[in-house]
C-alpha cells in the first residue's frame, strides 16, 4: 500500500563523503507498524546496526522525516529528526528533535518520507531537492552566512520552496545549534544544526510540485471539517496561544502591540500559533514560544527582546538553552558566585538585569557572537561550560537542568518526572499529556489515568502509585504524534474531547485510516505507538547500555526544591514559567519504575525489554537482534 | 452574445496568515489530493519580508481567457447561474490560448501537465456551500462577492 496514499513512497539516501544519492523504497522499513517520522527514523537507525559512533562522526546519520498526514490540511505539519545527539550530556545518545513551518510538507510534495544523510563532504555542500531531480550542490559561498541570509540566498523568490539550514553556530560545532527553516521554525534542542556542521552540510532546499494521495478524499473532508470548522478543540485558536501578551513580560506586549504584522505558522494547518513582527532596523520574522524567553530576564526593552530572537534565528543558536545560560549568570552574580571582575574575563558586560548599566545589545552582541563563533565558553551549552567554573556555580548549574544535558522543563507531575527518567531528551512537549490529566480530572478517569492532586510532583502527594498509567499513555501517544506527524500542541487529551464518540485518539485513528487506507483502529494505531516505543528502547539499550539505572533524573531533583516548570529562576515574576515543586521521594519513584516496567512488560531487575513483548509486538528480529548483543533478560 | 457577470473570490491581504488551507482545501475538493500545485488559486509568502500575496481568478467581466479559448463553450465554459468562467476538462485540448491570455502575472489559468487540460478557479460551481477556499479560511481573508455586489 504505502507509496499509494498518505506515505511518499520512497526515501532519498545521501552519502556525502561518496558523493552518492539513491532512493530507497520506503516499504523496506515497514511504515504500517512504525507509521512515519520518528518511528520510521528510528527504524533506519536499528537497520543501521545503532552504530557506536561519536555525533560528529562522518558515520552518524542524520535523518529527517515527514509522516504520513504531513502535507495534508491541519495540525500535521512536523519533521523529525533523528540523529546522535551533540547536546546530551555526558554521553552522546541518539534522540530526535522536531520543527514545523514548510519544509516537512515541501518534501513529501517533492515525493520523499524522508531524507538519511551519512558521511561528510570534502567541501561545504547544499542537498537541492526539487521533486526527482536531487543534486549535492556546492555550498562554500553559502559558508559562514547566518541562517536568514543563507535561507535568501538559497529560496530567492521561490516562496513555496523550503530550507532546513544552519548558521555560524553550528559550522563552529556548536552542541547547542539548532536546524532552522526560512519562518523561525528550529528542530530545537538536541545539537543536530552541528551534526550538519559537521557533514560540512549547510542546508537542504527541497521544492515539490506533486501532493500526498488520499485514499479516502471525500471522507477527509469530513474530518478535516472537525478539526477546522467546527473547532472541536475550543475556540479553534492554538492550544497554547503563544501570540498574545503574557502577564509578567511587558516587553513581550509592547512587542505585540507594537510590531505584530499577522498570525503564521505551519504550512497547511489552521491554527497558525505562530505571529510574524516586523520591528524598525531589527528585522522581520516569526516568533512563538522560546523566543520569548529574554523578555523575562530584559522585561523593559521591548526592542531588546526581539533582538535577542533575532540574533539567535542568524547565528542558529537554541533559544531554551539559553535560558538556562541566562539563569545561570542571573543567579550567579546574585549570590556572588560570579563577581563583576569575573564577568569582565568571561567578556561579557553587565546589564540590567544584572545590576549593571549595558544595554540589552551590548551584552547580547557579547554573549552570543563568541558563543557562534566557538570562543565563549557557552559555546557548547552549559553542562559542558561547567569545567570553567567553580564549585558554587556547578551547584547553581545542576539546580537549572532536568537529566541527560537538558535544562528543567515541565515535571510538575511525578509521571512528567519519570517521562524525563525514560527518555532520552526534554520530554516537555509531550509531558503536555500528564499536565492536562494534572489539571482535568475527570479527563484522567475517561482515559482510565490518575488525576488531580494524585500526579503532582509536590512533597505532600505521599503515593505515586497509579501514576505509571499516566506515563505509559503519554509516552505511547508521543511516538505516535511524532511518527504520524501530529503536532503535540493540538493532540492534548483534553483536544477533540467529546465522548463517547471522540477523542483525540479516536480521531488520529480516523485520520490516520482514511489518509493511508490502513485500517487501524484505536488499539491498533497505539500498538503501534508501543511499538516504536520498544524499539527505541531497544537502540537506548543495544547501543547505550540503558538499564533501569539509567532511568533517572539528575540527583538534585531528590534532594531539594526546584523550578520544576523551566529554567527561570524561581524569584523572577514571570509568572507562566516559575512553578516550585519537588523533592522527589525516591523510593516512591523507584517503586513507580517498578510499577511502569510491570505494566509496559520489561523486565523489572534490568529495565531491559522482553522477548515476550517484543513478539507480542511483532518484533521477533529486535528481540533477535538483542539476544546476541546479550541484552535480552 | 453579452457575456454575463460573475461573482468572485477576493483577498484581504491584512488578515492572511499564508497557511495555504484554502490551497489545500482546493486542490483536495477538485483533485482528491494535497498539493498546493494543484491548487486554483496561489498564496506567496515571504517570511522576512512579510509580504503575502494571493493570485485567484477575477473572474473578469471581459475574460480574455474566454475570448481567445478555440473552444469557447465547451472548453472555456460560462456557468449560467453563477456566471463563474470555468474548464470542461472533457473539451479542453491543453492549447494553452487562454494561459497566455490571461491578462494577470502570473496567470491565474495554468496548465495540469499530467492531465494536459487548463485549470482554473470555478469558484466550486457545483458545491453547494460555495467556494470551499472561502469556507475553510479560518481568518476571514477570502471572501466570496456575488456577482450582482461587484
Amino acid at each position: 500500500m504505502t507509496g499509494s496514499y498518505g506515505w511518499a513512497g520512497q526515501i532519498l539516501w545521501v552519502d556525502l563523503t561518496a558523493g552518492k544519492i539513491t532512493k530507497v523504497p520506503t516499504a523496506e522499513y515497514e511504515p504500517e507498524k512504525f507509521i512515519g517520522g520518528l518511528g520510521l527514523n528510528t527504524r533506519i537507525f536499528w537497520s543501521l546496526g545503532c552504530p557506536k559512533v561519536a555525533a560528529f562522526d562522518p558515520a552518524n546519520p542524520f535523518i529527517a522525516s515527514a509522516g504520513p498526514l504531513t502535507g495534508i490540511v491541519g495540525p500535521f505539519q512536523r519533521g523529525i529528526i533523528s540523529s546522535i545527539s551533540p547536546q546530551s550530556y555526558p554521553d552522546e545518545l541518539f534522540s530526535y528533535s522536531s520543527f514545523g513551518g514548510k519544509w516537512p510538507a515541501q518534501l513529501k510534495y517533492a515525493g520523499y518520507d524522508g531524507v538519511v544523510v551519512i558521511g561528510k563532504a570534502s567541501k561545504p555542500v547544499y542537498l537541492s531537492i526539487e521533486d526527482a531531480d536531487v543534486q549535492i550542490e556546492d555550498a562554500t559561498d553559502l559558508w559562514g552566512l547566518d541562517t536568514w541570509a543563507t535561507g535568501d540566498e538559497l529560496l530567492g523568490k521561490d516562496t513555496k520552496a523550503e530550507s532546513l539550514c544552519v548558521g555560524p553556530a553550528a559550522e563552529n560545532l556548536s552542541r547547542v545549534a539548532p536546524v532552522m527553516t526560512r519562518t523561525g521554525n528550529t528542530a530545537g534542542q538536541g545539537g543536530f544544526g552541528a551534526v550538519m556542521g559537521a557533514k560540512n552540510l549547510k542546508a537542504i532546499r527541497v521544492r515539490g510540485t506533486g501532493g500526498v494521495q488520499i485514499a479516502k478524499p471525500d471522507k477527509l473532508m469530513g474530518l478535516i471539517r472537525l478539526i477546522a470548522k467546527e473547532k472541536v478543540d475550543g475556540s479553534g485558536e492554538p492550544a497554547l496561544d503563544l501570540r498574545k501578551p503574557l502577564a509578567g513580560n511587558p516587553a513581550r506586549g509592547e512587542l505585540v502591540k507594537k510590531y505584530r504584522t499577522r498570525f503564521s505558522g505551519c504550512y497547511g494547518c489552521p491554527y497558525q500559533c505562530m505571529a510574524t513582527y516586523k520591528v524598525p532596523g531589527l528585522g522581520t520574522g516569526a516568533a512563538s514560544c522560546a523566543q520569548w524567553n529574554y523578555g523575562a530576564f530584559d522585561s523593559e526593552d521591548p526592542d531588546s527582546v526581539w533582538e535577542a530572537n533575532v540574533l539567535m534565528q542568524k547565528l542558529g543558536l537554541e533559544n531554551y538553552s539559553f535560558e538556562a545560560i541566562l539563569s545561570f549568570l542571573y543567579l550567579c552574580k546574585k549570590e556572588g558566585v560570579l563577581t563583576e571582575a569575573d564577568f569582565k574575563e568571561l567578556g561579557i558586560p553587565l546589564c540590567k538585569f544584572l545590576g549593571g548599566q549595558a544595554s540589552g545589545h551590548e551584552f547580547l552582541a557579547a554573549l552570543l557572537r563568541p558563543m557562534a563563533e566557538g570562543r565563549s565558553v557557552f559555546s557548547n551549552g552549559l553542562p559542558r561550560a561547567m569545567e570553567h567554573f567553580n564549585k558554587e556555580a556547578h551547584n547553581i548549574y545542576r539546580s537549572l537542568y532536568t537529566a541527560r544535558g537538558y535544562s528543567i522543563h515541565h515535571h510538575e507531575t511525578v509521571g512528567g518526572a519519570l517521562h524525563w527518567a525514560l527518555d532520552t531528551r526534554d520530554t516537555s512537549p509531550s509531558a503536555a499529556d500528564e499536565m492536562m490529566f494534572m489539571i482535568s480530572p475527570d479527563i484522567a478517569q475517561y482515559f482510565g489515568v490518575v488525576g488531580g492532586a494524585a500526579t503532582l510532583n509536590q512533597p505532600d502527594n505521599t503515593d505515586y502509585d497509579g501514576n505509571e498509567r499516566n506515563v505509559a499513555f503519554s509516552v505511547k501517544h508521543q511516538m505516535l504524534r511524532n511518527s504520524l506527524t501530529w503536532c503535540e500542541w493540538h493532540s492534548k487529551p483534553t483536544s477533540f474531547f467529546k465522548p463517547p464518540d471522540m477523542d483525540i485518539r479516536v480521531l488520529e485513528s480516523q485520520f490516520f485510516s482514511t489518509v493511508t487506507g490502513v485500517e487501524k483502529d484505536v488499539d491498533e494505531l497505539w500498538r503501534a505507538g508501543e511499538a516504536i516505543w520498544n524499539l527505541r528502547r531497544a537502540v537506548m539499550v543495544k547501543r547505550e547500555n540503558r538499564t533501569r539505572n539509567e532511568d533517572t533524573i539528575d540527583d538534585i531533583h531528590f534532594e531539594q526544591q526546584t523550578n520544576i516548570a523551566t529554567t527561570l529562576p524561581l524569584d523572577f515574576k514571570f509568572g507562566f514559567g516559575i512553578r516550585r515543586g519537588g523533592p522527589l521521594d525516591r523510593a516512591r519513584f523507584e517503586r513507580l519504575k517498578d510499577g511502569y516496567y510491570k505494566l509496559v512488560g520489561w523486565d523489572v531487575n534490568t529495565g531491559w525489554l522482553t522477548r515476550t513483548k517484543l513478539e507480542e509486538l511483532g518484533m521477533k528480529d529486535v528481540a533477535d537482534g538483542l539476544a546476541r548483543a546479550g541484552k535480552l533478560p | 452574445m453579452d457575456i454575463p457577470k460573475s461573482g468572485a473570490v477576493i483577498w484581504k491581504g491584512q488578515l492572511c496568515t499564508a497557511c495555504g488551507t484554502c490551497e489545500l482545501m482546493c486542490s483536495l475538493y477538485h483533485d482528491g489530493v494535497a498539493s498546493p500545485a494543484r491548487s486554483r488559486l496561489q498564496i506567496t509568502y515571504h517570511p522576512f519580508k512579510d509580504i503575502v500575496d494571493c493570485h485567484v481568478c477575477q473572474q473578469c467581466d471581459s475574460p480574455t481567457c474566454y475570448s481567445t479559448c478555440p473552444l469557447a463553450n465547451d472548453a472555456l465554459c460560462i456557468d449560467e447561474l453563477s456566471g463563474a468562467r470555468y474548464i470542461n476538462e472533457e473539451a479542453c485540448t491543453g492549447c494553452e490560448s487562454c494561459i497566455d491570455a490571461c491578462t494577470f502575472d502570473p496567470p491565474n489559468v495554468r496548465l495540469n501537465d499530467e492531465k494536459s487540460v487548463a485549470f482554473k478557479c470555478d469558484l466550486c460551481r457545483d458545491r453547494a456551500g460555495g467556494p470551499i477556499c472561502v469556507e475553510y479560511c479560518a481568518y476571514g481573508a477570502l471572501q466570496f462577492v456575488a456577482k450582482d455586489q461587484r
